[in-house]
């Protein structure tokens, strides 16, 4: 295992933990690390629940950065404590490139209640070989609750660096139809496809002729392919959108790279919003953290 | 008023039982592992259900608000299908350490044969071992006689009075529940074996100490509101409402939460709708509508 993740861990862990855990951790370290079985590992990770409890994490900023700096992309902003009591008893087994742990993972999962399935699917992106566990990660992608998918959707970098085309397009989709903020989807600025942007305005379609809105966050999905499709979606949607859908879809026109549009738009825009959406568009910023601050009107410490 | 019902099958039960539950009050419930109706042929079909136990159906019961514990155990029936009830007894481990699990159940007699007393008698040792509370099941025939003994095993294996809940009982059994110092269940079913009426009587009889109401609702007829019923039936005919608090929601609570598992002060606020809205907002929301407009899409 990379020592500079597990020092990471255990930093982020340790002092967040009250006596009783730390001493539970402690042990558990020790026993993990001389090699336990498959069930005591297992009971481990259960009895973890007993120690730390589903507490946000808020973890400050030093300490993102040090996880950004450990793994690119790893933000363990919106974990609990148990999950990273969980992550962290998990990264301190020695035989992570072993088969016998590939093994022992996939049983955790197979008896895994919803708040171990949960630290389970965040724990991949830290595990060395990770591509291993590329038909687990599926799994979770899968899953009908919204906890689990999350948890391999959102704020994990595991997906983009590891699933395939029709595995990241049905993520991404599957995100957007279950209302959650694609601007979390790490790495969805860097791959966007003709396929992605096809698929997107296709829902589009769909969601229009059953007389539905169109969430804003389709507009993150889109590139520069299907352009006509695009603009013609733009030019039905504008006269009757408001400020923020307006601010929306400059960002996803932009995405699009259909920047003459965005302008032919700026002449009429009088929402101040809007026009601030606009320049900053033009000026080239339109990624997803962009995105994030005009829709959810957040200020950037609170993303 | 706040109602607990420690003894539901929700497994077997529609989003439309959830969200009545819900409507009436009902807050947190308990799932016991039991029988699907059908006899389980493989140990997958253990697993599988055992899981779905500590996943989906408590995700599923989140999103309406109500707080869903389970009882993971082998049942007596399938307790007779010896080859395959020790193979589940193997794989117990895995399910019965996990969070929100609060007893070993619902365990006990069918027919009291020697093979479901096996498997019995290994799952008190386990829930000794690991200081659980244990939740049993009462025979259908010959009832009373099937409770004693399943008391009296469990005090000689070792489980204190005070961490065994006996189900099923009536009129005929509760002295003796009582009088072992265990906790005295009731079932409530419409039209067949206990009634809201009778529990009424019960209750006016007994007193509240120790006794507990559920509505055992599976996929049979039966009803998920039993317990609200009962509650406003004991009201209307002049039970003690503090009486009515203790057996529809205290005792319950007072009972399971020996098993650490149940975060009481969270349950006496009002419900958190949706877990994954507290990972994407990174804090609880409370009192928030349960997602009903749309189901889950896949
Ligand atoms: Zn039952």
């Amino acid at each position: 295992m990379n020592e500079q993740i597990t020092a990471t861990l255990a930093q982020l862990l340790e002092p967040r933990l009250s006596d009783a855990a730390l001493d539970f951790w402690q042990k558990a370290q020790r026993e993990v690390a001389a090699g336990a079985e498959r069930s005591r590992f297992s009971a481990l990770i259960s009895m973890a629940s007993r120690h730390a409890k589903r507490v946000p994490l808020e973890p400050t900023k030093t300490e993102l950065a040090a996880c950004q700096k450990a793994v690119t992309g790893w933000s363990p902003q919106r974990w609990n404590l148990l999950e990273l009591l969980r992550v962290a008893l998990i990264c301190t087994r020695e035989d992570v490139t072993e088969p016998n742990f590939a093994e022992d993972f996939e049983s955790l999962f197979v008896y895994a209640d919803e708040g171990e399935t949960c630290a389970l699917y965040r724990s991949l992106a830290l595990l060395p070989a990770a591509e291993r566990f590329v038909w687990r990660a599926g799994e979770g992608c899968r899953s009908n609750m919204l906890s689990v998918f999350s948890a391999i959707a959102l704020d994990n970098p595991y997906p983009v660096k590891h699933f395939d085309d029709t595995g990241w397009n049905q993520l991404v989709i599957k995100a957007l139809f279950l209302e959650l903020p694609l601007h979390r989807v790490i790495g969805l600025d860097e791959r966007r496809s003709a396929e992605l942007t096809r698929i997107a305005l296709d829902l589009a379609d769909e969601r229009r002729s059953a007389g539905r809105a169109i969430a804003h966050d389709l507009w993150l999905c889109l590139d520069a392919n299907h352009a006509e499709r695009s603009r013609a979606l733009a030019e039905q949607l504008w006269p009757e959108a408001t400020p923020l859908t307006r601010s929306a879809i400059v960002l996803g026109l932009a995405r699009a790279a259909q920047h003459t549009e965005v302008q032919r738009l700026a002449e009429t825009e009088s929402d101040i919003d809007v026009a601030h959406a606009i320049d900053a568009a033009l000026g080239g910023k339109f990624d997803q953290q962009q995105f994030a601050r005009l829709i959810t009107n957040k200020s950037e410490t609170e993303l | 008023m706040r109602f607990f019902d420690p003894h539901i099958h929700m497994a077997s039960r529609t989003t439309d039982d959830y969200q009545n539950m819900a409507a009436a009050g009902i807050r947190a419930i308990i799932e016991p592992a039991f029988w699907m109706g059908q006899p389980r042929t493989n140990v997958g079909s253990f697993i599988d259900y055992f899981s779905s136990l500590v996943g989906w159906e408590r995700f599923r019961a989140s999103q309406f608000g109500i707080a869903h514990y389970c009882a993971i155990g082998i049942n007596s029936k399938e307790a007779n299908n010896e080859g395959l009830a020790r193979e589940a007894l193997e794989i117990l481990p895995n399910f019965a350490l996990k969070e929100g699990v609060v007893a070993i159940g619902e365990i006990g007699y069918d027919e009291i044969t020697p093979a479901e007393e096996f498997i019995y008698q290994a799952q008190l040792k386990f829930a000794v071992e690991h200081d659980m509370v244990v939740m049993v099941h009462s025979p259908h025939r010959d009832k009373k006689n099937g409770i004693i003994r399943s008391i009296d095993v469990a005090l000689e294996m070792g489980v204190p009075p005070h961490k065994l809940v006996i189900d099923h009982n009536n009129e005929e059994t509760v002295q003796s529940v009582l009088d072992a110092g265990a906790w005295a269940a009731f079932t409530i079913y419409p039209n067949t074996k206990m009634g809201s009426e009778r529990m009424v009587e019960i209750v006016r009889q007994y007193g509240p100490e120790r006794i507990i109401v559920d509505s055992s609702a599976d996929w049979g007829v039966s009803d998920p509101l039993s317990v609200p019923k009962t509650a406003h039936l004991m009201k209307e005919r002049g039970i003690d409402p503090v009486a009515i608090e203790l057996t529809c929601w205290g005792n319950a609570l007072e009972a399971y939460a020996q098993s650490g598992q149940i975060d009481v002060d969270e349950l006496m606020q009002d419900a958190v709708i949706d877990q994954s809205l507290s990972y994407s907002d990174n804090s609880v929301l409370r009192g928030q509508q349960p997602r009903i407009d749309e189901p889950v899409k896949n």
